[in-house]
């Protein structure tokens, strides 16, 4: 850590604490997208600006934020004045620098005033959507930009020289071969972005291509989708990219470190429409519409969906459940004192089946999933859930 | 009305000829079903009757006519199944009638059950009157059905009605012949009361409900009833006809179909086939009921949730009140625990008992191979009846197996008699003799082991012949073969719930087809899942249970976590809808699915 600077050496050291910020606008929507996004209009976003500011107004900071992270929707359409004014409320909460700040960018909207606003405001990471460079599979996603703005947009990012861009693929897309995933991938790792996340394409309910999955117009494959994630795996191995968790890989010191606190059930506070928040003893997300979150908030009321209270044993179930999601693992050995009431017994019987069945592998208070254990992560996480609902841990 | 004036009939055929459709044109044409009201295959009042498009009960209906005599009739209708595992519903129904609709299908001709319950209205004394129904279609052959009439039924000509239950053509001609033929209803002159219990129904707020058909006297609320075979004596709460749906009326009288509700609550004191009389003046003679029907299909019920015990036997003593033909008692299974015992008279009718448990009493059952019943000779002379494999005495105890047999009559066209000659050889089955029905036609009576015909038999017989071929069958003798039991290992564990008794040289396949069948139903697992076929210990076959490869979520950001269990809780809790069988789930209609061929 010494190359760092003096204030993020200081973050490095709290316990993490994450920022999220739900920026809901996009400029058309993706035929697979499930997340609450709405069409940015000028007063719209001037509400949504003043709501975050009203909304950070009303949690409790009694610690500083580590990392932040502005996902959506889109939050790189903002004008670069708009974005200022977010980071500025932003910046108020993280007591200095934070350790890595994350900012989602979608091709068709990168420009140098953008970016400039963005850097200025002291962006750490840029995570830019190129999902294909295919033209005809960007068009069957409903995606709004080509392939020259994918380049055009990436030599603009990489000239602002962030510490660290990720751009994000999808793949197993109706009727793409595993020859032009193959393809999509090399042109990506021909780029040399610091970060890769790969997203197997999932079916959402609600979304367009949900409506083709039940109308039988494309269908799931999933000998082929295991495939594809192995030949990922391997093709990115080869490039350089370390694999840290099952749609994720870098190069060294660029794995996303807002992401890597989440899955390992530290708290990060979510701000606006639709974003979720595990902190200060509550888990639970923010309702996901613009006016209801405005009005809401203007009542004082925040993390209003799905409110559970974090027990212990709830966050040491999920540390299992999304760390086996992760290469590195989870560390029983810190969750066991932490959550000595949980069924370990249960658990313990668990895992030792998972490695007798060649899908994971314990290492003194580690256990972690092999490449084929993580591609059944799902079935994986649900035994865990089963093993913690076993009847002598309820009652 | 006197009784006189009454009319009791049903409407018989074979499997799909029309009789719920045309039951449709003669309610709306008696006015006993309002237009706005009416909806198709209007009697087949089940949930499960209207999906499949089949009858599995006999529904009665009470309806007025005012004929070409210028007299007002009363007619009673019961529209019957006509699949073969429903056979016992249509004696039923035939008991409590004078007449009989025998419709055949114009473009199919007689079949094999139109023959069989042709013969069950002659052994009844039934009058029946021959309609040729869906004249309407083009492949109609108005010619060869007249012929097969007179050759095969030996009905002349001459009595046949030219109807079409779907065009509504010939609908008042089939009325006037039932007023005209049909005799009034018989032995109302008997000096006591008289009424045949020929279904009984249970009913959660009025407990038990008997359809009844009235004989002599009458019933009426505040009666004191009796029935005969017990002796047990109840007061008569509520009498009424259907109309279809029940509707309460004054009294039952001679010549009456209805339904009596009385202080009857549990459903294994009321017996179908019973005499209901009286009390304060008995009759003497009870009315002729029913033969006891065997049950020819074994299997096991186990509530999947054990906790569901109680409720399952609940389900089960209503199912058997409302269905004469299925029987049951309790048992037990090292790999499903407490359950039933489970007698049907062939697999449809298994399959829609299990769908009726499910459906109409919330109960999720897991069901084992069925069997049929075997006698087992021991050393010693002492024979034994074996309808669960799992009771098969060791092979060192046993002198020999016999097996049921049945005798089938099997219809089918000339061209196709080659392949089911073969078929029957391949079932391991005789042809008896053979005869010809028509230029066209012709009969084989066969022999066959039951075991061979329960699975897809008719299927195959009907594929061979395109449809049209049928088949009617009865149970026969015993006979001594060399059977053996085969045993399933599911992950090297043997699941004594799949268990089956096999003919030797049969084992093999059957083994075989039964591992891949299971290995293809068991959802992938996310290990290594063998499931093998033994006898006496020795594999004789083996299939892998596909091995999960994917199962992940691709992107996890913070807010997905609350989703995602979500997600996972329903993966967790369609699991536990599965039976554990040792590490691997089955779902719970696995047998059933297992029975059925492509
Ligand atoms: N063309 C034509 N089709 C008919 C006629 N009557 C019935 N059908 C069709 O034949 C099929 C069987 O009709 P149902 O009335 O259910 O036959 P069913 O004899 O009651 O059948 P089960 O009760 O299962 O034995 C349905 O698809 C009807 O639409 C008719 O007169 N003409
Ligand atoms: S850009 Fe992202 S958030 Fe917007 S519609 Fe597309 S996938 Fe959804
Ligand atoms: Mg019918």
């Amino acid at each position: 850590m010494s190359g760092l600077p003096t204030e993020q050496a200081k973050a490095a050291t709290r316990a993490p604490l994450g920022l999220y910020v739900h920026v809901p606008f996009c400029a058309s929507t993706c035929d697979f997208c499930a997340f609450y996004q709405t069409q940015p209009t000028a007063v719209g976003v001037g509400r949504f600006l003043d709501g975050i500011a009203q909304e950070a107004a009303l949690v409790d900071w009694s610690e500083p934020v580590t990392t932040v992270f502005w996902g959506g929707g889109t939050p790189g359409l903002l004008a670069p004045r708009d974005l200022a004014r977010l980071a500025a409320t932003v910046r108020a909460r993280c007591g200095g620098a934070p350790q890595e700040w994350t900012v989602e960018l979608a091709p068709a909207s990168v420009t140098e005033a953008r970016l400039a606003a963005l850097k200025e405001a002291g962006v750490t990471r840029a995570s830019m959507g190129v999902q294909s460079f295919q033209p005809a599979l960007l068009e069957a996603l409903g995606r709004a930009h080509s392939r020259e703005q994918i380049y055009r947009a990436y030599d603009r990012v990489r000239a602002a020289e962030f510490a660290s861009v990720n751009l994000d693929l999808m793949f197993a897309l109706p009727g793409q071969t595993e020859a032009e995933w193959a393809a999509d991938v090399r042109e990506a790792v021909a780029l040399a972005p610091d970060h890769l996340s790969t997203y197997c394409l999932t079916f959402e309910e609600d979304t367009a291509l949900w409506v083709k999955l039940s109308q039988g117009r494309v269908k799931l494959d999933p000998e082929h989708e295991a495939r594809l994630y192995e030949s990922t795996w391997a093709q990115l191995a080869t490039a350089g990219y370390a694999q840290y968790e099952v749609s994720n890989f870098a190069h060294p010191g660029h794995a996303c470190l807002h992401n890597l606190n989440t899955w390992r059930m530290h708290e990060w506070v979510g701000l606006g429409p639709s974003a979720a928040s595990q902190h200060a003893g509550w888990r639970g997300a923010n309702v996901a519409d613009l006016d209801q979150w405005l009005a809401r908030i203007g009542r004082g009321e925040r993390v209003t969906e799905d409110r559970v209270a974090l027990t212990s044993a709830l966050r040491a179930e999920d540390a299992l459940i999304f760390g086996l999601r992760m290469n590195a693992g989870v560390d029983l050995s810190a969750w066991r004192p932490r959550c000595p009431e949980a069924p370990w017994t249960a658990v313990e019987a668990l895992l030792d089946r998972l490695a007798g069945d060649g899908l994971a592998q314990r290492d003194g208070g580690w256990v972690r999933l092999t490449d084929r254990g993580r591609l059944l992560a799902d079935s994986v996480g649900s035994e865990v859930m089963a093993a913690f609902s076993t009847e002598a841990f309820v009652a | 009305m006197p009784a006189k004036l009454t009319r009791n009939f049903c409407i018989i055929a074979h499997v799909d000829h029309g009789k719920t459709t045309l039951s449709d044109r003669i309610l709306e044409h008696t006015n006993t079903v309002a237009m706005r009201v009416m909806t198709d295959q209007h009697l087949d009042s089940m949930d499960l009757e209207k999906e499949r498009g089949i009858t599995i009960k006999s529904h009665p209906v009470t309806m007025t006519y005012p004929a070409k005599d210028g007299k007002i009739y009363k007619l009673n209708l019961m529209d019957t199944p006509g699949h073969v595992d429903f056979s016992y519903e249509v004696s039923r129904s035939l008991a409590a009638c004078e007449g009989a609709v025998l419709l055949i299908d114009a473009a199919q001709g007689v079949e094999a059950q139109t023959v069989a319950n042709a013969h069950l209205a002659f052994a009844q004394k039934l009058k029946v009157i021959p309609v040729i129904n869906k004249i309407d279609l083009p492949s109609a052959n108005l010619e060869l059905c007249l012929k097969q009439l007179e050759d095969i039924l030996t009905i002349p000509a001459e009595e046949a009605i030219l109807a079409s239950g779907k065009a509504g053509i010939g609908i008042e001609d089939i009325l006037e012949a039932v007023v005209l033929r049909v005799p009034p209803p018989r032995w109302t002159e008997y000096p006591q009361a008289r009424a045949l219990v020929f279904d009984s129904l249970y009913d959660s707020y009025r407990g038990v409900i008997a359809y009844v058909r009235m004989f002599s006297g009458t019933i009426k609320a505040g009666d004191m009833m009796m029935l005969m075979s017990t002796g047990q004596r109840s007061e008569v709460k509520e009498v009424g006809v259907f109309m279809p749906k029940m509707t309460k009326i004054a009294s039952l009288g001679a010549g009456d179909v209805g339904y009596i509700v009385s202080n009857v609550k549990d459903t294994s004191e009321i017996k179908t086939g019973d005499t209901i009389t009286l009390a304060h003046k008995p009759a003497t003679e009870m009315l002729p009921g029913y033969k006891e029907v065997r049950p020819m299909v074994f299997c096991g019920l186990y509530p999947v949730d054990t906790s569901d015990y109680e409720k399952l036997k609940a389900a089960l003593g209503r199912l058997r009140l409302n269905d004469a033909a299925f029987v049951y008692s309790s048992e037990s299974s090292v790999a499903l625990g407490f359950g039933f015992r489970c007698g049907f008279l062939g697999l449809l009718h298994m399959e829609i008992i299990q769908e009726r448990i499910r459906r109409e009493h919330d109960v999720d059952i897991i069901s084992t191979y069925p069997s049929v019943v075997y006698h087992v000779i021991k050393h010693g002379g002492v024979q034994i009846e074996v309808d669960n494999p799992v009771n098969l005495p060791d092979p060192g105890e046993i002198v020999e197996i016999r097996e049921p047999t049945i005798k089938a009559a099997i219809h089918i066209p000339n061209d196709a008699m080659g392949d089911i000659m073969a078929l029957v050889m391949e079932k391991r089955g005789t042809v008896d003799h053979t005869d010809t029905l028509d230029a066209a036609r012709v009969m084989l009576t066969c022999i066959l082991p039951l075991n061979e015909i329960l699975v897809d038999f008719n299927d195959r017989l009907k594929s061979i012949t395109h449809g049209y071929g049928s088949m009617d069958y009865e149970l026969g003798e015993y006979r001594t073969s060399d059977l053996v039991k085969m045993e399933i290992l599911v992950n090297n564990d043997p699941v004594d719930a799949f268990a089956s008794i096999v003919h030797r040289d049969k084992a093999e396949g059957k083994g075989r087809a039964l591992c891949e069948k299971l290995a293809e139903i068991i959802p992938p697992q996310m290990f290594k899942v063998a499931i093998q076929a033994a006898i006496g210990g020795k594999i004789i076959a083996r299939d892998n249970v596909k091995e999960m490869r994917k199962d992940v979520t691709a992107k996890c950001y913070g807010g997905d976590i609350s989703r995602k269990r979500k997600l996972l809780d329903k993966q967790k809790e369609g699991k536990k809808k599965m039976k554990q069988f040792g590490r691997v789930s089955i779902p719970s209609d696995a047998f059933i699915k297992v029975l059925k061929t492509n």
